[in-house]
């Protein structure tokens, strides 16, 4: 009966052969480490996004007269409304960090390179669409947090030449952020979404046509490619668990850790609040923006901060496969980068000082210093390797006869 | 990517450390009980003695009721208004304002989580009028308040009286701490069953996946 119905379905859609090319065949390398599962988490994050939102937004009230009020209701009143929320709100935050480790374990393991440069890119386009979404999400709460936080921004695009003070109305809906900012970002919080679930296929057809990189950075022969199901369906339901353990023990026991206390005082526009700064996940590109003392560079700098990311197969111009454990002058960059970010969030968090400004420039010095001296560095470190020969373990890949990267 | 895996919580911790310096270093802190008892008796002065002031506009004489506080009390409260209706200042805005030099009492329901330090610093604001120099009233962690010290801890003769203002003051703080997010001791109980499922759950997962990968963790590694 089953297989009756399965070959009536397949004469009129693929579905056996997308089963098999997709999971039960799809080659996947043996050796992926743990942190090949933060892709799966984050496509696992949005569709739990997807599901409380749709069901916040039934109880939520996009007026700027009721919506700080209609989240209150939410919280009190509506059964389980409190946990609706602080899921979705945590889950906004779970949605950076593990998408922040996806792009530092590609980093790690040059995965962005030939022939996944468009992978990489599409994963950019990705990140842009998570961060407009979070940042339209921000305002809805109509807190204070949310209220300046949203003004803060939506002026940056002044500097646009010429038309910068009309982008910045048509922007908002009006001179100031309001009822039509509340609106609009309420409509689109809600639309953009869905876009970022059709990104999500394009990411994952490049992903099916280039497959994983892995940990050795070399292809691996047709023997050490293992199906996807049921090895790394299994391998991810068990990431999911210890995920769901962490991300509950936030959820239930320190919901607030993600919320300022100011977002729970009501928008004012007659009050700026001392000391306005983003979320967590944005500090970073904050800093670097604060960083620049003029506005037009500020600007540039942080959409810089972000895009440059993309360049990344240019500016890494070694052939030597592997990724960071197998390169080292590669591998103190990655780490110096990534203590770096921590010193820009670290700085994106505070008042400005002078000691912070200055801990701030240096900080936005290495940042791009260390992109743009990736394709010099990376050069060398190619020609000193080849030089000397490759490290045993690389060798060793080699030797073993495995097809890809010369 | 070990190295990163250690340092990582490290500078984490730094972080944290530097922040929790800057923000909350002058609020004592303070053990807030959530036993009815106390949520009753910081509800009493707050039904009674705050709301000449401040509002809780979330917070409803139902709201109280749930909470199990005695019916009697909650009767007197809200003396003949219906049992849906908020917590409201007594005293009309326009009037506070002009009583308080333009500053309106701010409404207390979320008035716990609206401030870094939550509990802590309510109850360090509460006990933390005092005579200056000059002997004027001010208060260490918000000098410039209109608020008068309603717990005259400023006053206090002797210890007795102090003990008793403390005591006060965190009753009040427990009950604000209570109303700022109501289903938080739900939650908790809630948060432990679902973690140890997914504790359960998980051990489950992994063994599963072991089994699977028995075959495949033979081969030698790559």
């Amino acid at each position: 009966m089953v297989n009756r119905v399965l070959s009536w379905v397949d004469q009129r859609f693929p579905l056996t052969f997308f089963i098999k090319h997709e999971l039960t065949d799809y080659p996947t390398p043996r050796n992926l480490s743990y942190w090949w599962n933060f892709g799966f988490l984050a496509g696992f994050v949005l569709v739990l996004q997807l599901a409380t939102g749709i069901f916040l937004a039934m109880h939520y009230k996009a007026d700027s007269g009721m919506a700080f009020d209609s989240i209150q209701h939410i919280m009190r009143d509506v059964n389980y409304g409190w946990l609706l929320r602080y899921l979705h709100s945590t889950g906004a935050s779970a949605f950076f960090v593990v998408v922040y480790v996806h792009m530092a374990r590609t980093l790690y393991y040059g995965s962005y390179r030939a022939p996944r440069e468009l992978l990489w890119w599409t994963g950019q386009v990705l990140l842009l669409l998570l961060m407009a979404i979070s940042f339209m999400g921000y305002l809805l709460p109509w807190g204070q947090m949310s209220y300046w936080g949203a003004a803060v921004i939506t002026n940056l695009f002044r500097a646009t030449p010429y038309i910068g003070d009309q982008v910045v109305i048509w922007l908002r809906g009006d001179y100031g952020v309001g009822d039509a900012t509340l609106t609009r970002f309420f409509a689109l919080h809600y639309l953009f979404p869905f876009i970022i679930a059709g990104a999500v296929v394009i990411h994952l057809v490049a992903l099916h046509t280039v497959r994983s990189s892995n940990p050795s950075g070399i292809n691996l022969a047709d023997k050490d490619n293992i199906p996807f199901h049921p090895y790394f369906t299994i391998k991810d339901m068990y990431g999911m668990g210890v995920y769901l353990f962490i991300f509950f023990l936030f959820v239930f026991f320190f919901p607030n850790t993600f919320i300022e206390p100011a977002n729970n005082v009501p928008a004012n526009p007659m009050q700026t609040p001392p000391h306005i700064v983003p979320e967590w996940y944005f500090l970073p590109f904050y800093a670097i923006l604060r960083s620049v003392p003029d506005l037009v560079g500020g600007v540039v700098a942080m959409g810089l901060s972000v895009m440059i990311f993309a360049a990344m197969p240019f500016m890494d111009r070694s052939k030597i496969p592997g990724g960071a454990n197998y390169r080292p002058w590669y591998r103190a960059m990655f780490y110096l980068f990534i203590v770096d970010i921590f010193v820009l969030g670290y700085v994106g968090s505070q008042p400005v000082t002078d000691n912070i400004v200055l801990l701030g420039r240096i900080a936005t010095f290495i940042y791009f210093g260390t992109f743009l001296l990736l394709p010099f560095v990376s050069k060398i470190e190619e020609k000193r390797m080849r030089a000397r020969a490759l490290p045993p373990a690389l060798q060793a890949l080699f030797d073993k006869g495995v097809e890809g990267g010369k | 990517m070990k190295k990163f895996l250690t340092g990582l919580p490290m500078a984490l911790l730094a972080c944290a450390a530097l922040s929790a310096q800057a923000t909350e270093a002058k609020l004592e802190q303070v053990e807030l009980a959530n036993d009815l008892p106390t949520l009753e008796r910081g509800a009493e002065t707050v039904a009674t003695v705050c709301t000449g002031c401040h509002g809780l506009k979330y917070i409803k004489f139902r709201d109280l009721l749930n909470l199990g506080i005695d019916k009697d009390k909650v009767e007197a409260w809200r003396n003949g208004q219906p049992l849906d209706n908020t917590l409201q200042a007594q005293m009309p805005e326009d009037a506070a304002r002009a009583a308080f030099n333009g500053a309106a009492p701010p409404d207390l329901s979320l008035m716990a989580a609206a401030r870094e330090g939550g509990g802590n610093y309510l109850y360090s604001y509460l006990t933390g009028y005092h005579k200056s120099e000059k002997g004027e009233l001010t208060n260490s962690v918000f000098p410039g308040t209109q608020m008068p010290d309603v717990l005259a801890g400023a006053d206090a003769a002797d210890e007795k009286q102090r003990a008793d203002v403390e005591a006060k003051a965190k009753e009040v703080s427990s009950f604000l701490v209570w109303a700022a997010d109501p289903h938080a001791q739900e939650r908790k109980r809630m948060g432990y069953y679902v973690l140890v499922y997914v504790a359960f759950m998980t051990v489950l997962l992994y063994l599963w996946k072991k089994r699977i990968w028995r075959e495949i963790d033979k081969r030698p590694k790559i």
